[in-house]
């Protein structure tokens, strides 16, 4: 689309290139000096807000790939989260493990945590697989984790997790801008990995199942293989969001990963953009800059009406789901599509055919 | 026209916006609150978080800390542990305030290494004994008596003056029987088993027998399964870890189940609503008062009531709880320490700190036990007044120091 007429590529490797034109690699040249170098000057609190949607966007990606691209409904994903998190923290507490490899460890054991819940997706689909989903919600969050797993700790319920517990190698991450750079290095790896394994042959057969599961079986796609495939990387995805989240933390209790957040996410993806990379990170950022910008908006007024700071939780929650159905009603396919329009208005400029 | 005015209004606002923060910042002292007005325990915090407001409002109408006004920011986070860090991330890097009120245990304990690492005093109503050992929480502060001191004094008190003396069990004393002894409460909320460890080590100092302990959920309507396991056991005396609802369900049902038992409750599920919600099942149930009752005759509580009538005149005088008034000492407490801390010039954390520490024998009233914190022992005091409730009012059973009792362990007994 930014291609100028007449020039043409000549090789496979130019005409799969993801950033084609001068103009597109100055723009992503510029996102991330904007991401590296201005966020960052911005202050403690800006650098909060963004890492709080680093981690919403790494939580979203496996909702996006389990719902947008390989039509498998979940209701359950705070639930892999969680075993990524809670994973990395006994990894590094109770083994005394480096916090790369007991990420790499969560990551691996939420992906396989969450092909056992997806098997029921051979048998089941839509709203069946929402309940076993949610199921995962249940019995992983609300009573191993909760009953079992939090209290191996010996403080009950939370695993403490003192400034200077999260290193890679020699490098401390204490302060929130060091939790930004590792979430900045790991949104860009799980973008990346995202975006390439969406248009391999693993990518187009998720794609097949979800617009039909029996044309997909016709020609060939094993839909349990691939279902299954989903579900891992769904979940590894989520690992490493939760291995990522404690990084930030302080604490890991299974307050962090309820049911409602499992809901938040697929909010995100509706938002965002149901089917597309873009919605995931779109979303992620409008929900948390709106519900940021509610506080300023709610809190100068709580001096006079002491019942708007009370309730704030209330407002938070009503505000998202007014949110989602003003979506639904005024823009189904998300912000991702309304980009895209954008995008396609300015190209055609000033001839709109 | 119209666009030259709205590029000169812009620009306007944008200078208004650059400017610094005029000079009057300096008289302000800003401070944070987390409090509970939404979660499982709102039948306590929602009192106490109305105190809170009322109590700085006082503060600042007394003089406020050596002229300088507190400003309060006080946020709701629902007794989420989430919620509690990401508003506490708030305070520190946006709100920049210089010293924190706590609630619940769980989000406190976890954020204690934080807090130090900051150097953020952090008062809260939290009493669970970890946070009293300044030599793993350096910055944290209780202003009532611990969990584990309440609990052991709670079951002295009863050991006293009821096992000892009580004609009920006048035969099986004289028989040489050992009290049966368990616990309800919820397993997996840190607040809730804070003191379990303690209770059981002071049943061993006591001679009594342990028996299965009951998890109980903070949000229980129905605690009958657990009663009937725990009838088995055929205890004297339960304790009660929970909160105010959940405790009084229990009471409710082991009343209808003819537990047969004494009770015991900690200090947060012993209020005037355990009364009120149990009508007959909490007569002789005995619990631990940090503080006076809500309108007890002692000095200051005619300001707790003229504070709560003025600022919250929708909420009635009868629905006001003993949380109020716990409130109230939490925040003179925490006065008593910024004004030794701006007095000596140095009102940031490292300063309140060290004031809070030089504070002894110093009581705000309002039936506070005075309080003693220092450098090596965070816990502020080890006096605890034990009552009964009897014909529905609260009855003075004993007033139990474990100190003077146990001399010689009350000191091991510090952080756990």
């Amino acid at each position: 689309m930014y291609l100028p007429s007449g020039v043409y590529h000549e090789t496979y490797r130019a005409d799969h290139a993801w950033w084609q034109a001068t103009f597109v690699r100055a723009k992503m040249a510029f996102l991330v000096l904007l991401l590296i170098v201005g966020l960052p000057l911005a202050g403690n609190y800006a650098l909060s807000v963004a890492n709080i949607i680093g981690y919403t966007i790494l939580s979203a990606f496996g909702v996006q790939l389990l719902i947008g691209y390989s039509g498998q409904l979940t209701l359950g994903h705070a639930a892999f989260i969680a075993v990524g998190g809670y994973a990395t923290a006994i990894g590094m507490l109770q083994y005394g493990l480096p916090y790369p490899v007991s990420m790499a460890l969560g990551a691996i054991l939420a992906g396989l945590w969450s092909v056992l819940f997806g098997l029921p997706s051979a048998r089941v689909k839509g709203f069946y697989l929402i309940m076993t989903t949610m199921a995962a919600q249940f019995v992983t969050v609300d009573f191993i984790i909760t009953q079992y797993v939090s209290r191996v700790s010996g403080r009950e319920q939370s695993f403490s997790l003192p400034p200077g517990t999260i290193t890679v190698g020699p490098w401390v991450i204490d302060t929130e801008l060091k939790v930004y750079y590792l979430m900045i290095a790991l949104v860009t790896l799980c973008t990346m990995g995202m975006a390439n394994l969406l248009r391999t042959r693993v990518g187009r057969a998720w794609i097949a199942i979800r617009d039909n599961d029996i044309a997909a079986e016709m020609m060939g796609v094993n839909v349990v293989r691939y279902k299954l495939m989903a579900f891992f990387v769904a979940g590894v995805l989520g690992g490493l969001a939760g291995s990522f989240w404690i990084s930030s933390l302080y604490v890991v209790s299974p307050d962090h990963f309820q049911f409602s957040w499992s809901v938040w996410l697929v909010g995100v993806i509706l938002i965002g953009g149901v089917g597309s990379l873009h919605g995931v990170i779109f979303g992620s950022i409008f929900v948390t800059v709106l519900l940021e910008a509610l506080k300023f908006a709610v809190i100068p007024l709580s001096d006079a009406y002491p019942a708007l700071s009370t309730g704030f939780l209330y407002i938070k929650e009503g505000v998202f789901g007014l949110a989602i159905v003003v979506f639904l009603l005024y823009e189904p396919r998300g912000l991702a599509y309304r980009w895209q329009q954008l995008k396609n208005y300015f190209n055609l400029w000033p001839f709109a055919y | 026209m119209l666009k030259k005015t709205m590029i000169r209004l812009a620009c306007a606002l944008l200078m208004a916006a650059l400017l610094p923060l005029p000079a009057g910042a300096q008289t302000v002292v800003k401070i944070g609150s987390l409090n509970d007005f939404t979660g499982p325990t709102s039948d306590v915090g929602k009192d106490a978080g109305l105190g809170i407001r009322e109590a700085v409002q006082y503060v600042n109408d007394t003089g406020a800390i050596n002229g300088k006004r507190i400003k309060l920011f006080q946020y709701d986070y629902g007794y989420r542990v989430p919620e509690a860090v990401t508003t506490y991330k708030r305070f520190r890097d946006f709100d920049k305030v210089v010293a924190v009120f706590g609630w619940g245990t769980g989000d406190t304990e976890a954020l204690a290494p934080t807090v130090a690492r900051d150097q953020m005093p952090y008062l809260s109503h939290s009493f669970s004994a970890y946070l009293a050992d300044p030599k793993k929480t350096p910055y944290s502060f209780i202003y009532g008596t611990d969990y584990s001191t309440n609990a052991r004094a709670s079951m002295t008190a009863w050991y006293d003056e009821v096992w000892l003396k009580d004609p009920r069990f006048k035969a099986e004393r004289e028989k040489g029987v050992k009290p049966r002894f368990l616990s309800f409460y919820m397993k997996a909320c840190p607040y809730c088993s804070a003191a379990i460890k303690a209770l059981n080590d002071h049943a061993a100092i006591l001679g009594f027998e342990v028996g299965p302990d009951q998890d109980v959920p903070l949000t229980a309507l129905d605690a009958k399964s657990q009663i009937l396991a725990a009838k088995e056991f055929k205890p004297h005396l339960v304790w009660h870890g929970n909160i105010v609802m959940s405790v009084a369900t229990v009471l409710n049902d082991a009343n209808a189940l003819g537990l047969g038992a004494d009770h015991i409750v900690n200090n947060w599920g012993f209020d005037e609503n355990l009364v009120k919600l149990t009508l007959n099942s909490a007569e002789g149930v005995i619990g631990p008062a940090v503080v006076a009752f809500y309108g007890e005759k002692v000095p200051l509580m005619d300001k707790v009531v003229e504070y709560t009538k003025k600022m919250n005149p929708g909420v009635p005088q009868q629905n006001r709880l003993i949380r109020t008034v716990q409130s109230w000492v939490d925040v003179l407490l925490m006065r008593e320490a910024l004004v030794r801390a701006d007095k000596a010039g140095k009102l940031n954390g490292p300063g309140i700190k060290e004031a809070f520490e030089t504070i002894r024998d110093c009581t705000p009233g309002l039936g506070r036990p005075p309080i003693t914190i220092t450098s090596t022992d965070h816990r502020p005091g080890s006096f605890v007044r034990v009552y009964r409730v009897q014909k529905g009012k609260f009855v003075l059973l004993e007033g139990v120091d474990l100190k003077k009792r146990w001399p010689d362990k009350w000191d091991k007994w510090l952080g756990w």
